[in-house]
């Protein structure tokens, strides 16, 4: 066996850096690294093909082996790419050009919990889970739950500008930080105050969400808490059809009754996965409904979303099913009950304004089933994140059975996930909602911005001008 | 019932990260490859000729400890400690297996333990109760045995002795030996039922999952359905809500903390019983660690202690801390292996270790 000699050179760095325990170049975790949770890794992996691994696996302890790791790899230009759980869905953590796999969980302190302000400064590499049980023995939550928080990370929900099932009244995970340290590709480590708001010049710190480690290493987050809510109200509402249900969403999002959840399932949803999961044979699209924190003003709201819904001709379905969805919401994500291989799938969500949110729904809708009809494809959507002004729509494709070589089956996937991005860009939708970009969406992303993309492009090479920071992702090098 | 290719249970768990905020070593290495998923996708892509077996992948399979965290977890409850144990038998079947594994497994063979050096003959009293003994309570921490059986004479049980210095078949089972497994579980089961006992009383979590839960699911054998299976702890503390075992109160003000032992998870109903019995000896409630009841690590107890020492180790000084920073001083658990465990590194951190069947013990009012 050769061996290389810069290969050796830089290991050797490396393990001076962060110590001998915490840097491998295993075959297993290798392989283990290889992929995170889109599904095309994961189908190569399934059909017994390999696929690019990182060379060098290392777990820094802190913002200042991250920049030494960082000079070193401009140095030798060798890519970075930052790694959370590696939950992410659009492969934004896969190392597909080899190189340094930078494991940040190592990074799992609680620096503060200020609970007169009600913030929390954690290091990015601190799982969500456990995260979230230290501020709950404090009567504290971090408003983002994500259904990955017992794998992802605060960077991982951070770096792909996540949202969580309780965005629509506590916002996305982006809008609940305060202040970062980042190591930038130079190794420069730099802060931003952890203040509420101000005016001094541009908010540069937001650069960095949605980067996903293109722009650099987030090590550190201030983020806005609040106290674990006195009452947590869930009702579900059943509506004969899609419109009065977008209209009712729309309705309580713009006289402002501060839902905590509106989640809205189409009529498949609901006939598949809502009879699944929670057991309930229903025709038409189900609401659950949540209001929280003070107990008289969540029953305020509650009265007055019912109001609405009863208006547009809903069922009200009572506590029990709004209950029991709260209750088993994540149920969703244990195998076998969730997405499987062989099955091809992907999460195809968008988001946009209120006027354009339906049209867009059956626009994608109709792409993809009428395109894919002999492959069986099944559309579901459920619009699960909203705001003032608009909804996201969480839409998904499931083929049950792909083809079973691989480059057929990837240039299948290809061709569905082209078509229902041609649906969304041509109705006013933008390619994700929350989950980024990553690998899967590169190639979208000059369509997405026209225009604006060189100016994007014109940052990252500003930021990284050696281009080691995760290439290839969030379009960056992407044609 | 014995599962049926537990192993395939993989398949679902290679892509799944839903345990992962539970899973013990994960947490205490950082390493993905030494969580739930990563274990099960090592496997799956070893049967899809990605990676072969070698030394190094076959260290990721003995890197699991057997706790029994991931599928306490899992709303699917997949069986994948099962399904572990299943692939470490076709290690030790192919050879394949660490040196050490095999060098526990002939101390199993000969001595019934890795414990100690002589075979102890099995029991020959007969009595309406029986207490499965086993070799952690009988080498590494005999007091706990002493105490609970003051306790249990406290509350009217005379129980005989089954398993003294015998190891209950869980070890072999998690090296990957069923066989020998399901021969110490049936040479244990015919000598209960020599016993003639109708209630099997158990010291430890641990012994109370092996005998209600790893006999029929991975060996295929049971607890005849006439036998009742009950834990120490909670016989003692339904004794003690029906005013049947008098305890007086201890003095001891040094702040303390129940440790929940290994394999705690698996059976949940029971987290409550060693925290009312400590609680009504001690003067104040215990402190609660963060590492707890449904999410407690394991510390001791399984194998990880022969198949990956420092892993063990950095698992029960993880416990250690966390009871360090929330201000205790004493520790307090039920179950012998975990005390022993305990106890190895507890000096280090001036941290006292005491068992709580010896500790109740002390304090049973005349
Ligand atoms: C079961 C399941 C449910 C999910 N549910 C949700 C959901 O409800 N909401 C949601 O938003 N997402 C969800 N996701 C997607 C995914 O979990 C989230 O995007 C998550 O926040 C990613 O976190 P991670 O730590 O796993 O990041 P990774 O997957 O490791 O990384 C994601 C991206 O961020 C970059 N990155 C990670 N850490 C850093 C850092 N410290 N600095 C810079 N860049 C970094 C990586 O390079 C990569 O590009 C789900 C995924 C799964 C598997
Ligand atoms: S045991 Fe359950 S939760 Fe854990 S990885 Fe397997 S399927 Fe997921």
């Amino acid at each position: 066996m050769k061996s290389s000699i810069p290969s050796q050179m830089l290991a050797s760095e490396l393990e001076e850096i962060v110590g001998e325990a915490h840097i491998s170049t295993k075959e297993t975790d290798k392989l283990v690294y290889s992929t995170d949770w889109f599904w095309v890794p994961q189908m190569f992996l399934d059909r017994g093909e390999a696929i690019t691994t990182p060379d060098y696996i290392v777990r820094p302890g802190s913002a200042e082996e991250i920049s030494r790791i960082l000079k070193l790899a401009s140095a030798y230009r060798v890519p970075v790419v930052p790694w959370g759980g590696g939950s992410g869905s659009q492969g934004g953590a896969l190392p597909i050009y080899g190189g340094i796999l930078l494991d940040t969980k190592r990074l799992d302190q609680i620096i503060d919990i200020d609970e007169v302000s009600l913030t929390v400064t954690a290091q990015a590499g601190i799982n969500g889970a456990q995260l979230e049980w230290e501020l709950n023995e404090k009567g504290l939550t971090l408003p983002h739950y994500p259904a990955s928080a017992n794998c992802a990370t605060l960077g991982g929900y951070l770096a792909p500008r996540g949202s969580g099932t309780l965005s629509t009244k506590y916002g996305k995970a982006e809008d609940l930080v305060l202040g970062m340290e980042v190591v930038l590709p130079n190794g420069d480590i730099i802060r931003t105050p952890p203040v509420p708001q101000h005016a001094a010049g541009p908010d540069f710190y937001r650069l960095f969400l949605g980067s996903e480690g293109t722009f650099g290493v987030i090590t550190e987050a201030t983020m806005q808490l609040d106290y674990l809510p006195e009452t947590r109200l869930f009702r579900a509402v059943l509506f004969d059809d899609l419109h009065n249900a977008i209209e009712a969403g729309r309705l309580m999002m713009t006289r402002r009754l501060d839902p905590t959840v509106i989640r809205l399932y189409d009529s498949k949803s609901t006939a598949s996965r809502i009879k699944r999961i929670l057991g309930h044979d229903l025709d038409g699209a189900y609401m659950v409904l949540g209001f929280d924190g003070d107990p008289d003003i969540a029953a305020l709201q509650e009265q007055k979303a019912m109001e609405i819904c009863l208006e547009l001709n809903a069922r009200d379905l009572g506590r029990e099913p709004g209950e029991a969805w709260w209750e088993h919401r994540y149920d969703f994500y244990y195998p076998p009950q969730n997405l499987k291989l062989p099955w091809m799938y992907g999460t195809t969500e968008t988001v946009a304004t209120f006027d354009k949110i339906e049209k867009l729904y059956y626009a994608e809708k109709e792409a993809v089933e009428q395109q894919f009809k002999e492959w069986k494809v099944d559309f579901i959507a459920h619009f699960s994140h909203w705001f003032h002004w608009g909804s996201m729509i969480y839409s998904r494709f499931i083929i049950e059975e792909p083809p079973e070589d691989p480059r057929e089956a990837l240039e299948l996937h290809n061709r569905v996930w082209q078509a229902a991005m041609t649906a969304v860009l041509e109705n006013g939708g933008m390619v994700n909602e929350h989950h980024g970009v990553g690998l899967k969406l590169a190639r979208y992303m000059r369509r997405q911005y026209g225009d604006a993309w060189p100016f994007l492009e014109s940052l990252k090479r500003a930021i990284d001008p050696s281009g080691i920071m995760n290439p290839g992702k969030v379009g960056f090098g992407v044609g | 019932m014995k599962l049926n290719n537990p192993i395939d249970t993989v398949e679902n768990c290679r892509y799944c990260l839903m345990c992962r905020h539970v899973a013990p070593v994960g947490h205490i290495t950082k390493d993905e490859t030494l969580t739930p998923h990563g274990i099960a996708l090592t496997v799956a892509s070893q049967r899809r000729g990605l990676i072969q077996w070698n030394r190094e992948t076959v260290a990721v399979i003995y890197s699991e400890p057997d706790g029994g965290n991931c599928r306490a977890h899992c709303i699917t409850d997949q069986p994948l400690p099962e399904a572990i144990a299943a692939v470490r038998a076709e290690l030790t079947a192919q050879d394949l297996a660490p040196a050490i594994v095999y060098r526990v497994h002939e101390a199993l063979e000969k001595w019934h333990t890795p414990f100690g050096e002589e075979r102890l003959a099995p029991a020959t009293g007969r009595a309406e109760v029986a207490l499965f003994v086993g070799d952690e309570a009988h080498y590494l921490w005999p007091s706990a045995l002493e105490g609970a059986l003051k306790l249990l004479e406290a509350v009217g049980l005379r129980p005989t002795l089954i398993g003294r210095g015998r190891s209950s078949g869980y070890l072999a089972s998690s090296l990957g030996f069923p066989e020998t497994a399901t021969r110490q579980g049936q040479e244990l089961l015919a000598e209960l039922s020599a016993s003639g006992a109708s209630r099997l009383l158990v010291l430890s979590p641990g012994d109370y999952f092996t005998f209600n839960q790893l006999y029929p699911e991975r060996l295929g054998i049971a607890l005849p359905p006439e036998v009742a299976l009950n834990d120490v702890a909670s016989v003692l503390a339904e004794a003690l809500a029906d005013g049947r075992l008098p305890l007086r109160a201890s003095e001891e003000p040094t702040p303390y903390a129940y440790v929940d032992p290994t394999h705690a998870v698996r059976v949940p109903q029971r987290f409550d019983a060693p925290r009312a019995l400590v609680g009504a000896v001690m003067p104040s409630a215990p402190l609660e660690l963060f590492w707890r009841r449904e999410r407690a690590h394991p510390v001791g107890s399984t194998a990880l202690q022969f198949t990956r020492p420092e892993l063990a180790d950095a698992l029960t000084r993880a416990r250690l801390e966390d009871a360090k920073n929330r201000g205790a001083e004493l520790l307090i658990c039920e179950d012998p292996g975990s005390l022993y465990q305990l106890k190895q590194h507890a000096g280090a951190l001036s941290l006292r270790v005491k068992g709580l069947y010896e500790l109740l013990a002390e304090h049973i009012a005349c």
